[in-house]
């Protein structure tokens, strides 16, 4: 038998009073980890969803709802732009590439984005990279021969369940067009795992409206300057065009980061107010617990154990219980920041990546069992000044 | 010739308790008291006279306010008080009135801690001494019941085990059958006693229990030693 053994029978025959302080410290531990986890996670889904293009190009409106949009598939889509746009952009010399996107409803809550082959070429300065990992890429077809051939990203494919060569369609109003899965993107971490892309001239014939259109319509267009220096002039001139706005969505996204890290702010006050009342409850627990074992104490005392083993076991009650608390803390945290996470990929384009080793979890383990070691100090110390013969006298 | 120390010996032995504002309550003044080695010695006398004060100042849980108190011969309150818990864990059992047993402990574990205290029996042997100590008392199928589930006989039968488990050469024993029936008290007592005298130990008890009394090779009565027993004193105190 150690100390420490007796430590953890102590916390045992005080079971009930023990698991609500491993609880508490569990809950407040896993508000902090998730917070921490998913505030990380937007940040750095943000910065690495983001695209390597220079411009979007999209209707006047908001920017921020062109880049959420268009990028990371959020908000609700801008209002269209001429075809006719894209193709001046294309001929334009300052243009090193232009790629139109089109957004569409979706299939199962996965968008449908309809573009060109050029999307998913590689160039020297994409860090994104596609690959099928089954199948092919969509043909570029003509406007007028739509093959209504599909590739789908890789967490649209597993949730949808699709294979290739499955032919499906979203609503009744869609039957006599179906899409057709000819290949599967590899995960790419990005809103791309959860679209489902296909060729503009297949969306335009299965939407009744574009169908009908001489001109067809476009949500974006996606453009890299062939020069840094032609950004400025291209930038400007599509921002005097009364139907389009051209944004960057560095800039958009500097925009995001500073209005997150105000609510990282008010987070750090929350969050730091929560260690607080963790640390309180871990006191008040332990030390109403002393307080109730004088008696015990004074017994050990009596059978020859020093003061410092009485202070060692008390301190050793206050950490094996933080450590518990913690370790089942960060569990539950991650859990939760997994569920948060999965929602917000549901409902937004934000695919974060919560189970990278970091430095988070070792830290705040750490920090709770210095916490706990805090907050078991007064009751050590009220356990090894309590006094032996006044506490062992019978109970009247 | 060996010389033979006794096993207790007070000198000039007072305790008072302060009561606040410079006045404190004199509760024993016992100018030389000794116990020989190996004896059972039985301590009477009326309830507040200080029998277990007396007690505690042998087992050096409380410091006496002046006179030193030896135990085979070391004066125990001149030795720092870790060295001093230390001493008492090895050579020094206590019986309480009411047990005072852990109740998060199984009755193995409640005589295993005593030993970890004390630390004078290698690990690996601490769990076989204290089922023997265990089944010497009877309470071998009783090893893993936690002091609620066992009777008030049993409880103080661990009690004892726990006081044994080092195999120090003085018991002290505050009332140990106070808190029993009378056909409890008599075997938990009989079986005490045979632990004791087998170990050649040397016993002190305070109990005003016939049957404890009968057994006693001497039967104190603390009025006699304690000069402030009669009179318990309101005084100043330096």
């Amino acid at each position: 038998m150690t100390i420490l053994t007796v430590a953890l029978k102590d916390l045992r025959g005080r079971f009930v009073a023990s698991a609500l302080t491993a609880v508490s410290l569990m809950l407040g531990v896993s508000l902090v980890i998730a917070s921490v986890l998913i505030a990380r996670g937007i940040k750095e889904s943000f910065t690495e969803g983001t695209t390597d293009y220079s411009l979007v190009v999209g209707a006047k409106g908001s920017p921020t709802q062109l880049v959420l949009n268009v990028v990371f598939r959020m908000d609700v889509p801008t209002p269209n732009i001429l075809y006719g746009t894209y193709r001046q952009l294309r001929d334009d010399p300052r243009v090193e590439v232009a790629v139109p996107v089109a957004l569409g409803d979706a299939y199962q809550g996965f968008r449908f984005v309809a573009t060109t082959g050029g999307y998913f070429a590689a160039f020297p300065w994409r860090r994104k990279v596609f690959e099928v990992s089954v199948g092919r890429f969509f043909r570029d077809d003509a406007p007028e021969q739509p093959t209504y051939e599909a590739v789908l990203g890789a967490e649209a494919a597993r949730r949808t369940g699709l294979r290739i060569g499955d032919r499906f369609y979203e609503g009744e109003e869609l039957a006599e067009y179906p899409l057709t899965v000819v290949g599967i993107l590899r995960s790419t971490g990005t809103a791309d795992d959860r679209a489902i892309f296909f060729s503009l001239a297949s969306f335009w014939e299965t939407n009744e409206i574009s169908r009908k259109m001489r001109v067809k319509p476009l949500t974006a267009i996606l453009v890299r300057a062939r020069r840094m220096s032609d950004l400025p002039s291209l930038h400007r001139g599509l921002n005097v065009s009364a139907e389009t706005q051209a944004v960057f969505p560095s800039a958009v996204l500097l925009g995001i980061f500073n209005l997150l890290s105000l609510a990282e702010e008010v987070l750090t006050v929350i969050l730091a107010t929560v260690a607080i009342v963790m640390l309180l409850y871990l006191f008040v627990s332990l030390y109403s617990a002393t307080l109730e074992r004088k008696r015990e104490i004074a017994t050990m005392r009596a059978l020859g154990a020093s003061r410092a083993t009485i202070l060692g076991i008390v301190l050793l009650e206050s950490c094996a219980l933080a450590s518990l608390g913690g370790a089942a803390g960060i569990l539950g945290g991650h859990g939760v920041a997994y569920l948060g996470a999965s929602l917000l990929a549901a409902r937004g384009g934000l695919v974060m990546n919560l189970f990278r080793m970091s430095a988070l979890e070792p830290v705040v383990i750490g920090s709770v069992i210095l916490l706990g070691a805090l907050a078991g100090l007064l009751p050590a110390v009220l356990a090894y000044r309590t006094d032996v013969a006044e506490n062992l006298a019978p109970l009247s | 010739m060996a010389q033979t120390w006794p096993a207790v010996a007070l000198h000039g032995v007072k305790k008072w308790f302060p009561l606040g504002n410079g006045r404190s309550l004199e509760a024993l003044n016992v100018p030389a008291w000794a116990l020989s080695a190996g004896s059972y010695t039985v301590l009477t006398g009326p309830s507040g006279s200080g029998k277990t004060t007396l007690l505690n100042l042998i087992a050096g849980v409380s410091v006496p306010s002046a006179g030193t108190i030896s135990v085979h011969d070391t004066d125990i309150f001149a030795l720092p008080e870790p060295r001093r818990d230390r001493f008492r864990a090895r050579h020094i059992g206590y019986v309480f009135q009411t047990f005072n047993l852990l109740s998060a402990f199984t009755a193995l574990e409640n005589v295993m801690l005593s030993m970890m205290f004390a630390d004078a029996i290698a690990k690996r042997e601490q769990r076989r001494r204290a089922v023997e100590i265990l089944s010497r008392v009877g309470l071998g199928a009783r090893l893993s019941h936690k002091p609620q589930h066992l009777s008030r006989g049993e409880q103080q039968r661990v009690a004892i085990a726990r006081a044994l488990a080092n195999n120090p050469p003085l018991v002290l024993a505050d009332e140990p059958c106070a808190s029993l029936d009378a056909d409890t008290a008599r075997e938990v007592l009989a079986e005490f006693l045979a632990v004791c005298r087998e170990g050649g130990k040397t016993l002190l008890i305070v109990s005003h229990d016939a049957a404890v009394l009968d057994a006693g090779d001497q039967v104190v009565d603390i009025t006699r030693i304690n000069h402030h027993a009669h009179r318990m004193s309101v005084g100043e105190h330096s």
